[in-house]
């Protein structure tokens, strides 16, 4: 038999061995591509800007009457919009507006998604009916047009307002993976051996199910992100909110509605820069959700 | 004194066809046994056959169609929530495979850690300490070194070293039985013997009751020896008695096949003189439910055993066959 | 055909030589079978038991020369009796050989079958790969061959793999090993999957074929109890490398290697004294084993001595017929 020589002295026994941190232990995963650590750089080069960015600059951005779409230089890197403004300038403003909302718009999705998605596959039966009835109800709402309804009657000055918005009618298809993925995981034996020790259904969801789709809840955070910031980029694109702030949809609605971009050669700076920034923070995500998958996975942790 | 009591177990499953039809298939049909204080029984039968549906039902997982579970008298189906949350603490399953009874996503540590907190509640006034003193002490009743393995991934470990982690687990709550369902069929052979072995050690030590369900005759030999053997086959006990007297002189035919059936080692053993094969497969399908279940497969059915279903008949060696007979099927092992 | 056939005597079916299987990983190349040296001799049945890991099913890929990547045979020669050195034939008499001189059927079967087609239809497929002239001939021997294994031979070749029972997959498995007359069957785990009744019968086929046709057949299994009641031979393997190999009853009765010795010890009989089996002590190899240079079953090996410790002991020819690797065969009780 494979008994081992156990000393029982307590000292021994408490002497805890320590994981690798997390946080160490998800750097050495971003560093191991090229691709990865290019996309975790663009994602916290654009957290600085929205965190930052309206710090750099006057509350008012100058305005050059002698630089209306000035071509690209030094002094405006991006060339400058019909005010003589530095596009630049405006990019890295708006980005706080941009970021913010979309950041609470995938929280939003994930914590109701996944809240859901694990309730309804842990406890099956009649709760499993009604929320995914309510599920269905979200996914069939047609969530741009209402929120362009929504809009009319709400104020979205507030970034936390607007990532509500976008949360409420984005968690459906998140709730419906993680449900499925719960109902393959229920019927593993560490659940029911959870359940046969008397561990609460509270800890049953949150510590033995959740860690199990750690990494799909992660990737779904960072597409709900890009997902959020096309979605409030087009109702500003649209205009069917109203400008509180200066912000990248703004930027696009004024370029093309304003502006002329679409006909003369001189504005397309001013339409192309916040594309350009829209561009690189996806490809960004695009490239880091690589490496998140690798980093919430048990099996690749070493001790 | 008995302790865990089962009695007229029954359990059918409906699936449903379409809208309109559905089957009844019988898992358990009318199963009872009893299992004394620090007792020890075996169930024996093919895949299939309910054995893993009793074991199921006896843990608590699984609700009963009829028939009720006695833990000391109290039938853990029946109890209110709270009681029946505490009965089913006291009866612990070993489930086959240790590859999914554990987290992947937790460590060791963490996996006994969550029960032991939850009995350091129970047990007011305990320290953490307590819980750090109970976990080497579960780890090393069953063999493994703590500081080697705490801080481990259940994917760094082998079957048998993950399969002794289960067993530490279901002990950090103190159980009265344990319900080891096939608990070593996915494990290494070399490795097998020694998790038997601690299973047999544990019932001596800790005086935990032990219902073993296994295919394995041979297996329950070597943890139920001084125990009962009941020999399933769909659903209902066909054969029952003291693990030596049905494994050396069975008399229903279905045992006999079984015990046909284990392979003989060339020059250490000699075949059972009446030793048979069974052509047939088992299955669910076109089954009527008249007569013997085993009539169909039987090689010595008569047409009598396919009218009426027979008893569970006899004092301590039952047997549920119209015409139960002796057989020489099993392997004697040479000098 | 060529000349290297002559290399092997006319009592040999398969020869291996100095046969070295590799899986590349990240950490470099892991061993999974070491060295091995291996005749199968024709008209017996030979057992290959090992553990999970122990490099059985990697040996028996490897003479096919079909061994899946990222594994690489990495050096070695495989002489097949009427085909030649499979390493050394090209991609497409290699393939031919597989199924028209060495048989191959999978653990229980379910694998190997493509659940989309009808079974009979992949006979034909399997006809037409090899060139078969006359599919309706092949047609007709796979019905004798499914009646001969017990089944009911239309209701099978008209079925969908699902259609079909675990033990009825096997045999089916067995019939397409058979149907282009092969003249050596490998049965990789071909019982593990079963219930213990099907076992039975489909090792009783098993017993019965061989002997009918002439077969040499390959049995690979952990079940001790499945070698000592089927093969003639019996070859041990222990992380890849064959630590004993002998007549079936002698290696029973006297095992040489402790590793044999603990293995057979280690399982629980129906009867005799039961409290003769006795636990296998330590963990199977893992990755540091392969790394130390000493006997790969050292740290669990009660007679372990110093020597042991320092290199590997070679497979040698003990008695007649009988090869053990291990620096202390004539030390123990």
């Amino acid at each position: 038999m494979v008994v081992a020589q156990t000393q029982l002295s307590n000292g021994q026994a408490r002497r805890r061995h320590h994981r690798e941190p997390f946080l160490r232990f998800a750097l050495k995963t971003i560093v191991k591509k090229p691709g990865r650590l290019i996309g975790f750089l663009i994602i916290v080069l654009f957290i600085l800007m929205a965190i930052f960015g309206p710090m750099l600059y006057p509350k008012n951005l100058p305005i050059d009457p002698n630089a209306i779409y000035a071509p690209i230089s030094w002094k405006y890197p991006l060339g400058t919009d019909f005010e003589g403004t530095s596009n630049l300038a405006l990019v890295i403003t708006g980005a706080r507006y941009v970021l913010f909302a979309a950041a609470m718009g995938a929280l939003f999705t994930v914590v109701f998604g996944t809240v859901l998605g694990l309730l309804s596959g842990y406890f099956a039966g009649a709760t499993d009916s009604v929320i995914m009835r309510i599920t269905d109800f979200i996914l069939t709402l047609p969530s741009f047009p209402l929120l362009v309804v929504l809009s009319t009657v709400w104020n979205f000055g507030q970034p936390v307002a607007m990532g509500f918005v976008l949360g409420i009618t984005g968690w459906g298809g998140l709730a419906r993976a993680v449900r499925s993925q719960t109902l393959t995981l229920r019927e593993r034996g560490f659940i029911e051996a959870a359940r046969g020790l008397g561990l609460s259904s509270g800890h049953i969801l949150f510590r033995q199910l959740m860690p199990n789709v750690g990494s799909y809840i992660a990737m779904n955070l960072l597409l709900a992100v890009t997902g959020s910031i096309y979605a409030e980029v087009g109702l500003f694109f649209l205009g069917v909110v109203p400008f509180h702030v200066n912000n990248w949809g703004v930027m696009l609605n004024l370029a093309v509605f304003s502006g002329g971009a679409m006909s003369s050669p001189q504005a397309l700076p001013y339409l192309l820069s916040p594309m350009l920034a829209l561009l690189i923070l996806t490809l960004g995500i695009v490239l880091f959700l690589d490496a998140v998958d690798e980093m919430f996975n048990p099996r690749l942790r070493e001790v | 004194m008995t302790m865990l009591e089962v009695k007229n177990l029954k359990r059918t499953f409906t699936t449903k066809d379409n809208m309109f039809g559905r089957r009844e298939v019988k898992a358990v049909r009318d199963v009872s046994f009893t299992i004394p204080d620090g007792g020890v029984i075996s169930f024996i039968g093919e895949s299939g056959c309910g054995k893993t549906t009793i074991g199921r039902i006896v843990a608590g997982l699984e609700t009963p169609t009829d028939g009720t579970v006695l833990l000391d008298g109290i039938d853990i189906h029946r109890a209110n929530p709270k009681e029946r949350r505490e009965l089913m603490r006291q009866i612990q399953l070993i489930q086959q495979d240790p590859y999914q009874a554990l987290n992947p996503a937790h460590t060791i540590e963490e996996a006994l850690a969550q029960p032991l907190r939850l009995m350091a509640k129970r047990k007011a006034g305990v320290s953490n300490a307590w819980i750090q003193d109970r976990m080497a002490e579960v780890l090393s009743l069953v063999g493994l070194d703590p500081a080697a393995i705490l801080y481990k991934y259940p994917h760094m470990l082998s079957g048998g070293q993950r399969q002794r982690v289960v067993i530490a687990r279901a002990l950090t709550v103190e159980p009265k039985v344990l319900v080891a369902d096939e608990a070593v069929s996915m494990i290494d052979v070399s490795l097998r013997l020694g998790v038997l072995h601690l299973l047999r050690n544990l019932r001596e030590k800790l005086n935990i009751s032990v219902l073993f369900i296994t295919h394995d005759v041979a297996a329950s030999r070597y943890l139920g020896r001084d125990g009962k053997v009941f020999v399933i086959y769909k659903g209902m006990i066909v054969e029952e008695g003291a693990t030596d007297t049905v494994i050396n002189g069975p008399t229903h035919p279905y045992t006999q096949a079984l015990l046909s059936a284990v392979p003989v080692l060339k020059g250490l053993e000699v075949p059972g003189s009446q030793r048979f094969y069974v052509e047939k497969e088992l299955s669910q399908d076109g089954l009527s439910e008249e007569g013997c279940l085993f009539a169909s497969r039987c090689p010595f059915a008569t047409a009598e055993c396919r009218r009426q279903l027979p008893p569970l008949a006899g004092d301590s060696h039952k047997s549920a066959c119209l015409y139960p007979y002796e057989r020489q099927v099993t392997a004697r092992m040479l000098d | 055909m060529n000349a290297e056939l002559q290399l092997i005597d006319a009592q040999t079916a398969v020869q291996v030589r100095g046969l070295n299987v590799v899986y590349e990983t990240t950490q470099g190349d892991i061993p999974a079978v070491q060295n091995v040296n291996l005749d199968i001799r024709k008209g017996q049945i030979t057992g290959i038991i090992g553990e999970s890991g122990s490099g059985k099913s990697t040996l028996v890929m490897a003479m096919m020369n079909a061994v899946a990547k990222p594994g690489r045979v990495a050096s070695g020669s495989i002489e097949v009796s009427g085909v030649g050195d499979m390493m050394k034939l090209s991609t497409e008499q290699q393939r031919r050989a597989r199924s028209t001189e060495l048989g191959l059927v999978f653990q229980a079967a379910q694998n190997s079958l493509n659940p989309l087609r009808r079974i009979g239809h992949q006979v034909l497929d399997l006809g037409r790969s090899h060139g078969v002239k006359d599919l309706r001939a092949l047609l007709r021997k796979a019905k004798d061959l499914l009646e001969r294994l017990g089944l009911d031979a239309d209701r099978v070749l008209t079925a969908y793999q699902h259609e079909l029972s675990g033990g009825m997959r096997q045999r089916v498995g067995i019939m397409f090993a058979l149907v282009l007359d092969a003249k050596v069957v490998i049965l990789d785990e071909a019982t593990t999957a079963l219930d213990m009744l099907s076992q039975a019968s489909v090792l009783q086929i098993v017993r019965e074929l061989h002997e009918e046709r002439g077969l040499t057949t390959i049995l690979i299994t952990h079940d001790m109890g499945v070698v000592g009641d089927l093969a003639d031979r019996v070859v041990v393997m222990y992380a890849g490398c064959i630590v004993e190999e002998g007549v079936t009853q002698e290696v029973l009765t006297s095992p040489k290697h402790p590793y044999t010795r603990g293995l057979i010890r280690a399982i629980p009989r129906i009867s005799g004294d039961i409290d003769k089996a006795v636990p296998l002590s330590g963990s199977p190899p893992d990755m540091n084993t392969y790394k130390q240079p000493g006997c790969l079953f050292a740290d669990r090996c009660p007679l372990a001595a110093p020597e042991c410790q320092q290199s590997r002991p070679p497979l040698l020819e003990v008695e007649t017929g009988r090869h053990v690797a291990c620096f202390r065969v004539n030390d123990h009780a």
